[in-house]
């Protein structure tokens, strides 16, 4: 599914906090439309890697490419408005305001409406609204588009962050362990949800995750990072079978 | 180089009057700063306790004008009277707000500096106060040809002492461990099974007492007037924000340091006019410049 | 009414009708008494109306920073200030006339709120909070200590609006005038607040984190708000000045910085019109109980926002409207049982900002 054209690449990227050098060295290329895993164990530097890649890390070093323009050294915001969006670990919603509101703020924000001083006085609601409740739709979050975002449940909130994403109509979705907490089944939907809307809208995808049924089930292509590392790179049966892979997973999972 | 020459007697006795400033200032915002550094709430009511601390003094001292005695039962009696309405105030009304927004936090705290405040104006009268140092205390002592009074020398005597005091009950009790760990992570002391609202408590309580102490030592030399809550808190504040919210040497630093800048001011005609503002300047720029103050560290 | 048409916009319908009605009926109501107002009311109790306007316009401005943008400033008198002093040296040095001069002040409070604005919106939570205030106390000291230019402690007399406003000892024409820019500026930040703007600021005060994920040049916009803030503090200053015919350094101290603060609260910072319902209770509460103890204004004020942070943090527009939505069945939307609209923007009743953090 993968095109030719590289979107997404960085060279040499690390960071080092002290002595512990959490990323450190990554080299990485990622295919337009691809759908990417990016597994380690706990402390490879997958976290770090997508902070260092949205600028909200500084790196030590290293080049980050996204769609031919250098972005390494520009902060978040810039990088954003570039063309990646991100979800977080941790849910990380606009809490008091609705779920609709939510996504339509990100709607503004991607369509230059939040700073315009011609729309300071546009009334904000009525804005861009058909087009949120139509995101909120796609992840399947339509009835509780007037619920706080707070009080949504776990999983809702993850795919409330899917449509706050997607608002901006990113060519590169970072994903950081978009089924954590989650219950098997759950997990399940959420992914294939996410894998759907990914090829429906050619959209590239970089995720990182802990359930390897999630990975293998879905991931195209798997790189895995292993103390600040890639140590493999390559097909999900490429890594299954990797010794390397093996032995790094043996010690942590048993 | 002649001006400097011809004035160093003034500058050396300037210095050390800022630095008895400075050190009450300390008093008074290492209490400030430790509460917040462990249970992030700012306490503009530190300012009204402060005040309380000093009318008590007043009260006791007046019972026998100069009296070395009755001097020093002042400076036992008022912080601990401090300390008590430092506990009521944490046990009715603070304790209710650790986990609220800072902006609640933030009001509470004024809305106690209101009442305090004004309870003490009722009590005591608004007009100005002074009272007499003890008689020991009394006499200037020639410095460079300069006279200076004895009482700052004690008070300049006593910043090590409570210097030294502090550093032993943090870092020698099992209290001030808990302390100290509470600034680091607050989380922890929850982890630890430690009884993390007695922690609270007593460090309030403790504040508190430091703001007592500055009251009572302040009441001699400076009197007493009924705006002199909202003055120190200001300053207070001032200082440990320089310092960096929660640091206990970063407040340390700057206390000095903002009681130095004043005594020095006023060797200038043109910085004595704006001396009121100098602190203020100075936290500006330290903000600006580093945004969590000198020794802050970020959230 | 707000939330009811944010609801009705997307497909859900409820009797909204009941609502807004009764908010038409409210406005008129008002508009109409507030313009028979001073032919019935004694003068005293016209420039009590003034005196409520200019603090509810304050406290709106403050609102926008504090309830909208989650950044509490301790220092907005500083711009309150900054536009009362503009528009009166204006007239007292630069000889231009009052209109002109009232139009122009509050852009001077802007360009104040850029310059210290700038560096505040790099600071978070308390450190904001000090550096506003520590801002205010500058502008506070210059006013003070720079006798020639500004009167110094005396401040500046005589700064009274043109003949058409003006008659001894407030005319109604002022009253008016108040009225229509009061109003005019509420609209206006009404509209901000509500705005594709204001719906990012609430977002940032949720989580500027997220928000700057999202593409949000957060510190570009936290700016923005100050300098709009800044700015309707400036007209308030610039409208009591005139009220006054005087200003002085009290127009930037820490007492004018607080007012705004406790106007908020009192009505509520997570409601709109929650400064200035909070504004009139401030007012009322003033004239009958702390003209009779002035020497025990604070101990009452105290009490009352220890009351409110306590039992109402909402203050009082969180209280009526929880209540409201809780006890009318169309609070409870089908599908949707479990969060009544009033409780989107204000922290549930029992934990005091009920944990969401903050900033």
């Amino acid at each position: 599914m993968a095109g030719d054209k590289v979107i997404f690449a960085c060279k040499g990227l690390s960071k080092a906090f002290g002595g512990l050098r959490a990323v450190d060295g990554v080299d990485l290329e990622v295919r337009e439309g691809e759908l990417r895993a990016l597994i380690g164990p706990n402390g490879a530097g997958k976290s770090t890697f997508f902070n260092l890649v949205t600028g909200q890390l500084r790196r030590d070093r290293g080049e980050v490419y996204f769609n031919g323009h250098r972005i390494d050294g520009l902060a978040p915001y810039q990088v954003m408005r570039k063309g990646i969006a991100r979800t977080f670990q941790i849910t990380s919603t606009f809490r008091r305001l609705t779920a609709l509101e939510n996504v339509q703020v990100a709607l503004f924000v991607h369509h230059q409406r939040h700073l315009n001083p011609l729309a300071l006085f546009v009334p904000g609601h009525k804005s861009m609204a058909e087009q949120a409740l139509h995101l909120l739709e796609q992840v399947g979050l339509a009835d509780s588009a007037h619920k706080p975002a707070g009080v949504l449940s776990y999983g809702d909130q993850k795919r409330l962050e899917l449509a706050i994403a997607l608002a901006s109509e990113p060519r590169l979705l970072l994903l950081d362990e978009p089924t954590a907490g989650m219950a098997p089944t759950e997990r399940r939907e959420a992914m294939a949800l996410i894998a759907r809307i990914a090829r429906e809208r050619g959209l590239t995808l970089l995720f990182t995750e802990h359930d390897m049924d999630v990975v293998f089930g879905y991931a195209e292509r798997i790189t895995v990072m292993h103390q600040g590392k890639v140590l493999v790179e390559g097909l999900p049966e490429e890594v299954r079978a990797s010794p390397e892979v093996q032995r790094v997973y043996l010690g942590e999972h048993g | 180089m002649d001006w400097l020459a011809e004035n160093t007697p003034r500058i050396v006795v300037q210095l050390l009057s800022g630095l008895s400033v400075g050190v009450l200032l300390f008093l008074v915002s290492s209490g400030l700063s430790l509460i917040f550094g462990v249970s992030r709430v700012v306490n503009f009511a530190h300012g009204a306790l402060y005040m309380v601390g000093a009318y008590l003094a007043y009260t006791i001292m007046r019972l026998a004008p100069g009296s070395g005695p009755y001097f020093w039962l002042a400076l036992l009696g008022a912080p601990l009277g401090v300390a008590l309405l430092g506990l009521l105030v944490e046990v009715l009304f603070l304790r209710r707000i650790y986990q609220a927004e800072h902006i609640y936090q933030l009001l509470l705290t004024i809305a106690i500096a209101f009442i305090i405040g004004d309870t003490v104006r009722t009590i005591w009268g608004a007009e100005n106060r002074s009272v007499t140092r003890p008689d020991f205390l009394t006499a200037t002592i020639p410095i460079l040809g300069q006279a200076f009074p004895s009482y700052n020398l004690v008070i300049l005597g006593l910043g090590p002492v409570v210097l030294g005091a502090l550093w032993w009950v943090f870092y020698r009790t099992r209290w001030g461990m808990l302390v100290r760990a509470a600034t680091w992570d607050r989380d922890m002391l929850g982890a630890l099974g430690v009884n993390t609202p007695l922690v609270y408590s007593t460090v309030f309580v403790f504040g508190a007492w430091l703001a007592g102490l500055g009251g009572a030592l302040v009441a001699p030399i400076q009197g007493l007037s009924p705006g002199m809550d909202a003055s120190v808190i200001i300053l207070a504040f001032v200082a440990v924000v320089i310092g960096g919210l929660g640091s206990f040497f970063g407040t340390l630093v700057s206390a000095v340091v903002i009681g130095e800048v004043q005594a020095l001011a006023v060797l200038n005609p043109f910085l004595r006019q704006y001396d009121l503002v100098l602190p203020f300047a100075l936290m500006a720029l330290v903000l600006i410049v580093k945004p969590v103050g000198l020794f802050g560290r970020p959230e | 009414m707000q939330g009811a048409l944010r609801k009705g916009l997307v497909g859900w319908r409820v009797p909204v009708v009941g609502v807004s009605v009764l908010a038409v009926v409210g406005w008129v109501l008002f508009l109409g008494a507030s313009l028979v107002f001073p032919k019935l009311a004694p003068v005293f109790w016209v420039q009590f109306a003034i005196d409520l306007f200019v603090l509810t316009l304050f406290g709106l401005s403050l609102n926008l920073l504090m309830g909208y943008g989650g950044m509490v400033s301790f220092g907005h008198a500083a711009y309150y200030a900054l536009g009362a002093y503009a528009s009166a040296l204006l007239v007292k040095k630069a000889g231009l006339p009052m209109p002109l001069a009232f139009v122009l002040g509050p852009f001077f409070a802007a360009g104040g709120a850029m310059v210290f604005g700038f560096f505040a919106v790099r600071l978070t939570a308390i450190y904001f909070a000090m550096l506003t205030l520590a801002f205010s106390q500058i502008v506070f000291a210059v006013v003070f200590k720079w006798t020639k230019f500004t009167g110094g402690d005396d401040g500046i007399q005589g700064v009274w609006p043109i003949k058409a406003l003006a008659a001894p000892p407030v005319s109604d024409n002022y009253y008016y005038f108040s009225l229509g820019v009061v109003l005019v500026c509420a609209l206006l930040l009404y509209l901000i607040v509500n705005s594709p703007f204001g719906y990012t600021l609430r977002a940032i005060r949720e989580n500027p984190r997220r928000a700057e994920m999202a593409g949000v040049n957060v510190r570009l916009h936290q700016w923005v708000a100050f300098v709009i803030a800044g700015f309707f503090a400036g007209v308030a200053g610039s409208l009591f000045v005139f009220f006054q015919g005087s200003v002085n350094p009290d127009y930037a101290g820490v007492a004018r910085s607080t007012d705004p603060l406790i106007v908020a609260l009192l009505g509520g910072m997570h409601n709109y019109l929650g400064p200035a319902v909070g504004a009139l209770l401030y007012k009322i509460i003033f004239f009958y109980v702390g003209r009779q103890f002035p020497f025990l204004w604070q101990l009452i004020v105290g009490i009352i926002l220890l009351g409110v942070i306590l039992l109402f943090p909402g203050g009082i527009m969180g209280a009526i409207t929880e209540r409201r939505w809780r006890r009318l069945p169309f609070g409870r939307r089908k599908g949707v049982p479990t969060v009544a609209p009033g409780e989107v923007e204000t922290p549930t009743g029992s934990s005091v900002g009920g944990g969401n953090g903050g900033r």
